[in-house]
């Protein structure tokens, strides 16, 4: 086949026809930059989802006073229920043991710790993150569940600045008293109340200031802490963003076919005469179609290019401007080769289909 | 009645066509006619009465509704679409309107029968100026038609039908928009063709070229053969 001179038929058939070409490169162009836009997006929210997916873990603090019969027992009704996925044990000495991990580099605040005041944990991780709240509840009756302490919600606090960093998932829980022990201690070693150092807390219902620094907030979590609500809204949010996209993008999709379609049935009209002569000097069907296959890829494949560009752009100023701004957010490009592959391939599969269709319509040979 | 020459190769055989348009015209009734290989052949008659339509059926460009075509051996009638383009190849065709592409060169026109069949470019660089030399228009190459005389056009469109070397070459009615100067030259080109060994089918009005020639002249009324005779006249 000789393929260039079909693609010289195409790119003369495209610039003849430039006002519909350019409507259909368009429509492509929009319809891919969504879809662009809508992966970065979507991939996002994906980390961002199993980020805190990770977190939905229900830790149970126990008791001191409970007997390791207690404990065990405890362990076998958890494991014993559908919901759960994982069960782990955390000890009194392993906490500490994580703790000091944490704490690394500024051991002096431990020593301002008498023994080991963390309480031991059962972590749980479910198998579906909505029901966390229905198996937290059925727990907090336990009699080893230590209803006093106290925790802090780590998903509104930042591991990466200096913070006394107690968090969920590391089995790291003080009672009050301890807590605000080493709470002085920062305060001690910083020297700053208002600081770097000093740590902010907030909690939701039931937030109760402590008593020794107006920004220290500390709030009652009654031996059981869960990541609940907010994580739940997360997820059905990116249920109902995807959908959303997806029949946004598949829309923009339907209308890219129809407009190339439309183009390629214009550039057939135009081109009839030609058809004719060609049909008369023996051209074989596929001879025929092919520039006009090439004409609706190439359309497809402009239209991406430009889109493929935009998203880039988009990606760049994103991670530029607002990451900085908002580390946390730690926003995540799409890969290269997969966005080229899902934006290119995805607009000449629409062109093709375009003009195929076109074809099939308006060129029976 | 014409003599048959039953021991050459025969490149047409119309049995008993007809050809009836829709909703009811007739295009052409019970045509029988044989042309050997090499023939020179004019096809006269008046206006509507079925030359074009004997053309197009010999392209297939649509099916007689009775009888049977054979075209170098192959009979049309059950000949599958597929092979359609390959029939096509082994015939030059010549209208009247010549039939280039406005927007391709003189060459770029010739070369697209040599494209369409396939051909390496290389051997396309070479043949297409070679054609146009014979025609006369060495020096058009890279004209566009509208710049060319309608003469010139249809030597253009000669070449093209003949760049292939088909066995085959049907013009209907080519010298239909020439002058008489013109279509002289044309003719001289058509008859050059077919003393190469191609078959040459020429509908036309023209009567003067047709006394001139004696060629074999078949004519057609009102759909029907009435005269297939040898070194014949216009009449
Ligand atoms: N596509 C068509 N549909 C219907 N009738 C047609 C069609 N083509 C030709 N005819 C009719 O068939 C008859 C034969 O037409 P044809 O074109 O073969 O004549 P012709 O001899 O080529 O005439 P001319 O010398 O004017 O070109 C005419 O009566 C014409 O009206
Ligand atoms: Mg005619």
């Amino acid at each position: 086949m000789p393929f260039r001179f079909f693609f010289n038929e195409a790119v003369n058939s495209l610039v003849r026809n430039w006002v519909m070409s350019i409507a259909a490169i368009v429509t492509v162009l929009v319809s891919m930059f969504i879809l662009g836009v809508g992966t970065f997006i979507f991939i996002n929210l994906q980390t961002a989802t199993k980020a805190v997916k990770g977190k939905l873990e229900i830790e149970l603090f126990i008791d001191s006073s409970a007997s390791p019969e207690e404990i065990d027992r405890l362990g076998e009704q958890i494991d014993a229920m559908p919901e759960v996925r994982e069960l782990r044990f955390i000890s009194k000495d392993d906490a500490m043991e994580i703790m000091r991990e944490r704490l690394k580099g500024s051991e002096e605040m431990l020593e301002a710790v008498s023994g080991n005041p963390l309480p031991a944990s059962y972590q749980i991780v479910l198998k579906e993150p909505e029901k966390i709240e229905a198996v937290a509840s059925s727990l907090y009756g336990d009699p080893i569940v230590d209803k006093t302490v106290r925790s802090t919600l780590a998903d509104e606090m930042d591991s990466s600045d200096n913070y006394m960093v107690v968090s969920q998932g590391e089995g790291i829980k003080f009672d009050q008293k301890t807590y605000l022990r080493i709470d002085e201690e920062i305060l001690r070693v910083s020297g700053d109340p208002q600081g770097d150092r000093v740590p902010v807390m907030r909690g939701q219902s039931g937030t109760e200031t402590a008593p020794h620094t107006a920004s220290a907030t500390i709030y009652k979590v009654d031996g059981i802490k869960t990541g609940g609500e907010t994580t739940e809204r997360v997820l059905v949010a990116t249920k109902y963003l995807l959908a959303g996209g997806s029949g946004f993008v598949a829309l923009l999709a339907v209308a890219s076919v129809l407009l190339i379609s439309n183009t390629i049935r214009l550039s057939i009209f135009a081109r009839r005469r030609e058809v004719e002569i060609m049909r008369l000097v023996g051209a074989t069907n596929s001879f025929i179609r092919w520039p006009f296959i090439i004409e609706g890829m190439t359309t497809g494949m402009l239209g991406a290019t430009g889109a493929l560009g935009l998203v880039l752009l988009v990606e760049y100023f994103f991670v530029k401007n607002v990451v900085t701004q908002m580390p946390f957010l730690g926003a995540e490009t799409v890969p290269l080769l997969w966005l080229v592959g899902l934006i290119v391939g995805g607009g000449i599969l629409l062109g093709s289909i375009g003009s195929s269709l076109a074809l099939r319509r308006f060129l029976r040979i | 009645m014409r003599p048959r020459h039953d021991d050459g190769v025969r490149v047409i055989t119309f049995e008993n066509v007809s050809k009836i348009y829709e909703p009811n015209i007739k295009g052409l009734e019970n045509v029988s006619v044989h042309i050997e290989r090499g023939e020179f052949c004019f096809l006269v008659g008046h206006s509507g009465s079925g030359k074009s339509t004997f053309i197009r059926l010999l392209l297939k460009e649509f099916e007689p509704n009775e009888g049977s075509i054979t075209v170098a051996g192959r009979n049309l009638q059950r000949m599958r679409r597929s092979a359609l383009p390959y029939h096509r190849r082994n015939i030059g065709c010549v209208f009247q309107d010549f039939k280039l592409l406005p927007n391709k060169t003189v060459a770029d026109n010739v070369a697209y029968s040599l494209r369409v069949t396939g051909q390496a470019a290389r051997s396309i660089r070479r043949k297409v100026p070679e054609i146009l030399q014979l025609v006369g228009l060495g020096d058009k190459m890279y004209n566009y038609p509208d710049e060319l005389s309608a003469g010139q056009q249809q030597r253009v469109s000669v070449a093209r039908a003949f760049v292939n070397h088909p066995s085959l070459l049907v013009a209907d009615e080519p010298t239909g928009n020439l002058d008489p100067d013109t279509s002289v030259g044309i003719m001289q080109l058509l008859y050059r063709i077919n003393r190469t060994g191609t078959t040459v089918l020429m509908a036309t009005h023209d009567r003067e070229m047709v006394d001139k020639m004696r060629k074999r002249v078949i004519a057609l009324e009102d759909g029907c053969v009435i005269r297939d005779e040898d070194k014949g006249l216009y009449r």
